[in-house]
């Protein structure tokens, strides 16, 4: 069943020179997800991305859009935002917008017609006849996202979306997002903002040092991964968080989160807590959030990284 | 797939027209053109009409007819004046008066060394003199000829040389005119590179920018560079049809209007003459075109394989220079159209835009070569598009460094 498949990455490698940027990524994006691809700065997400748009080749392995031709399925169904946006300049906005349309197949008046009322809808009513380079950064962004989707594609790929938009505009985009969604379109997006993948995804595919860490549909992943995070309020000592069951301690909100070994009971810790004279006022088994799952699968130090916000530390190409 | 070469050539030409520095190239060079030599005759016209009319006192009594004759061509009103003692008085009153401009006195010296004394009341300009100094000369040298039976017309005319050619050529016209061959291989020059480097320019601004990488996921590159080529092409041609347009215009009906306030400049006229004739003038849009796209499929190439305007300003030199090479040779090929080293440097596809029009104008090509170098030129075009369009689909998408020509070979081999 190919078919069931947006994207699908197999065993794909890409190394430039010695240093090797994607390490044999097995990777399936269903049809009519939102996915989150995640990982630090470095970590190849965007090198994954732009094999998957064909701007890199892989130096092993293979990448098929909607079960065919990656050429021919990426001009008529996908829509791009890069990381590094690009613009022309000079252009008028809504010239622009069209312009991106007319390159996939849709007529200039229809073009015309969608983008307008794209630009109503991001707020950006009187920009339609100044140039590109007269707006500000952010919303030099929007008037790109507007182009990766005029063509109404089947298959949207963000990369790094949310990174330059201030809190307002990032809600409006994952508004956007979740309206593409419902209409059945399939959404593919980079971010190392663990919140956000949280908020929006369905599934989520993380990844560290080239490599996937773990693939999974994200309620199941948190089911999965309960058990292992406690919640807890105190007063009183706390000598009775060294036990064998607890592996971690973060401070959470006003209280802490243990997070626990595999296998270990969470009623031992109670029970120890309460002998030792601990007064609890909270003590709730919690889902998981993304982040420890990541800190989890990937090692403290991936975790760390990914903390690190966008821009801060390079990407790799 | 055609839909979207079509976005890009419309963009590229929408754009470019759109733009001040064309309105500003296109519209403004040939006003400024025309404004130089309207403008001059505007002034000249305002001249007083007196200084224009001259009295003639002759005292040889036979140069008067020939003079007046010479002067009225140039544009001067004459009238004689009998020789008597105080005739020179009574001219210099109608002078001071502003009724004549001036006097010319003509004696026995004037026949045998042809000079003569002008009275004016304003030194007249180099071109008045030269004018004056000429007829005068001439009209003696007439008279002396003609005393010796000499048919003077005839052979100050000039003489004639009848150029039979022993084979068939394309050409402007009986003379080589070395004018319209050089201006036309410049100008060639000029165009092509202006052009195709704002190929490079744009192709590289798209890569720079990385807008490339979103529209090379909706079309083939070799589409796009096709795109950029042709509607920056169109431009190319927008604008030399209204420079033509308007280059005739100033001939047509700016030039009589320079002669008619300036007579002494009615040589002028005989540019037009010399200026190409519409088979020419199609020859001449042919070989802009074939030129335009193989070097602008070259300078494509570069800007693709360049990360920066520092390293294409490099890496443009190779292609450069082979541009320069046939406008450095174009005077000697002009000169010597029929030499065997003008034919094979002209039959060079990439020299033939500039070298092979420069011996059509001038009159030295055979029909045959021409129809060769044509041939040629499309099948360099082809093969320069092949190529290009490899180093272009790979190049486009690279960042880092520029690639090393073994990489470039393997660029092209692997694409």
């Amino acid at each position: 069943m190919k078919g069931d498949f947006a994207v699908r990455l197999n065993g794909v490698t890409k190394r430039f020179g010695k240093h090797t940027a994607v390490d044999h990524f097995d990777f399936d994006v269903p049809r009519g997800v939102i996915c989150g691809l995640l990982g630090p700065n470095g970590s190849g997400k965007t090198t994954s991305i732009r094999m998957i748009m064909g701007i890199l080749h892989p130096d092993e392995g293979s990448v098929s859009l909607f079960g065919g031709d990656p050429d021919r399925m990426r001009r008529e169904k996908v829509g791009y935002l890069p990381e590094e946006r690009g613009v022309y300049k000079k252009m008028r906005c809504l010239e622009f917008i069209t312009f991106l349309g007319e390159i996939r197949g849709v007529p200039r008046s229809e073009g015309r017609k969608r983008g307008g009322s794209w630009l109503d809808r991001l707020g950006l009513e009187g920009s339609a006849d100044k140039k590109v380079e007269d707006l500000s950064k952010g919303m030099q962004q929007k008037i790109q996202f507007i182009g990766t989707v005029i063509h109404e594609p089947e298959l949207l790929i963000l990369d790094e979306p949310f990174s330059g938009l201030d809190p307002i505009n990032q809600d409006v985009l994952e508004e956007i997002v979740r309206d593409f969604h419902a209409r059945g379109t399939t959404i593919l997006f980079s971010t190392h903002l663990m919140d956000q993948a949280e908020r929006l995804c369905q599934r989520v595919c993380l990844i560290s040092n080239a490599r996937k860490v773990l693939d999974a549909d994200l309620k199941e992943l948190k089911a999965a991964e309960r058990r292992g995070v406690v919640a807890v309020e105190f007063e009183g000592p706390d000598d009775w968080l060294r036990g064998p069951e607890i592996e971690r301690v973060e401070v959470a909100g006003g209280g802490l989160h243990l997070i626990l070994r595999d296998g270990a009971d969470h009623q031992e810790i109670l029970k120890r807590g309460v002998s030792a004279g601990a007064r609890f006022l909270r003590f709730d088994l919690v889902e998981p959030r993304l982040h420890e799952i990541f800190v989890r699968h990937a090692g403290v130090d991936a975790a760390t990284a990914a903390g690190v916000p966008a821009g801060a530390m390079g990407e790799r190409p | 797939m055609w839909t979207n070469v079509r976005a890009v050539i419309r963009r590229e030409y929408m754009q470019r027209v759109r733009s001040r520095w064309f309105i500003a190239s296109t519209v403004m060079a040939p006003v400024f053109m025309i404004g130089l030599m309207v403008v001059p005759a505007y002034f000249a016209q305002q001249g007083d009409e007196s200084e224009r009319t001259l009295a003639v006192v002759d005292g040889t009594n036979v140069l008067y007819e020939r003079l007046a004759s010479k002067l009225e061509e140039a544009g001067y009103d004459v009238f004689e004046q009998r020789w008597h003692s105080d005739v020179v008085t009574e001219l210099r009153q109608m002078a001071e008066d502003g009724a004549i401009g001036g006097f010319i006195m003509l004696d026995e010296l004037t026949l045998e060394t042809g000079e003569a004394i002008l009275y004016a009341t304003s030194r007249p300009n180099l071109i008045r003199q030269v004018t004056l100094r000429g007829a005068i000369s001439r009209a003696a040298l007439e008279f002396q000829l003609q005393q010796q039976d000499v048919d003077v017309d005839a052979l100050l005319a000039g003489g004639e040389l009848r150029i039979e050619m022993l084979a068939e050529t394309v050409s402007g016209g009986d003379d080589p005119q070395f004018f319209v061959a050089y201006m036309g291989s410049f100008l060639l020059y000029m165009v092509i590179l202006v052009y195709a480097i704002s190929v490079m320019r744009a192709t590289l601004e798209e890569k720079t920018s990385r807008i490339v990488e979103v529209i090379i996921s909706s079309m083939e590159p070799w589409h796009l560079m096709l795109g950029k080529i042709v509607g920056v092409g169109a431009v190319s041609m927008t604008q030399m049809a209204i420079w033509l347009f308007v280059g005739g215009l100033a001939f047509v009906s700016g030039l009589p209007m320079l002669i008619a306030a300036q007579p002494e400049l009615a040589e002028l006229s005989t540019i037009r003459d010399a200026l190409p004739g519409l088979g020419v003038t199609g020859l001449f849009v042919g070989f802009f075109v074939f030129g335009f796209l193989m070097y602008s499929g070259l300078y494509a190439a570069v800007g693709a394989m360049c990360n920066s305007d520092e390293e294409a300003q490099q890496a443009q030199f190779p292609v450069l220079l082979l541009l320069v090479i046939p406008i450095v040779m174009v005077v000697g090929v002009i000169e010597n159209p029929s030499t065997p080293l003008s034919t094979g440097l002209s039959l060079f596809p990439l020299f033939t835009p500039i070298l092979m029009w420069a011996r059509v104008a001038g009159g030295g090509a055979p029909a045959a070569e021409v129809a060769l170098s044509f041939v040629l030129m499309f099948l360099a075009t082809l093969a320069i598009a092949w190529v290009a369009g490899r180093i272009y689909k790979v190049g486009i998408l690279m960042a880092g460094k520029r690639p090393t020509l073994p990489e470039l070979w393997r660029w092209i081999k692997e694409a």
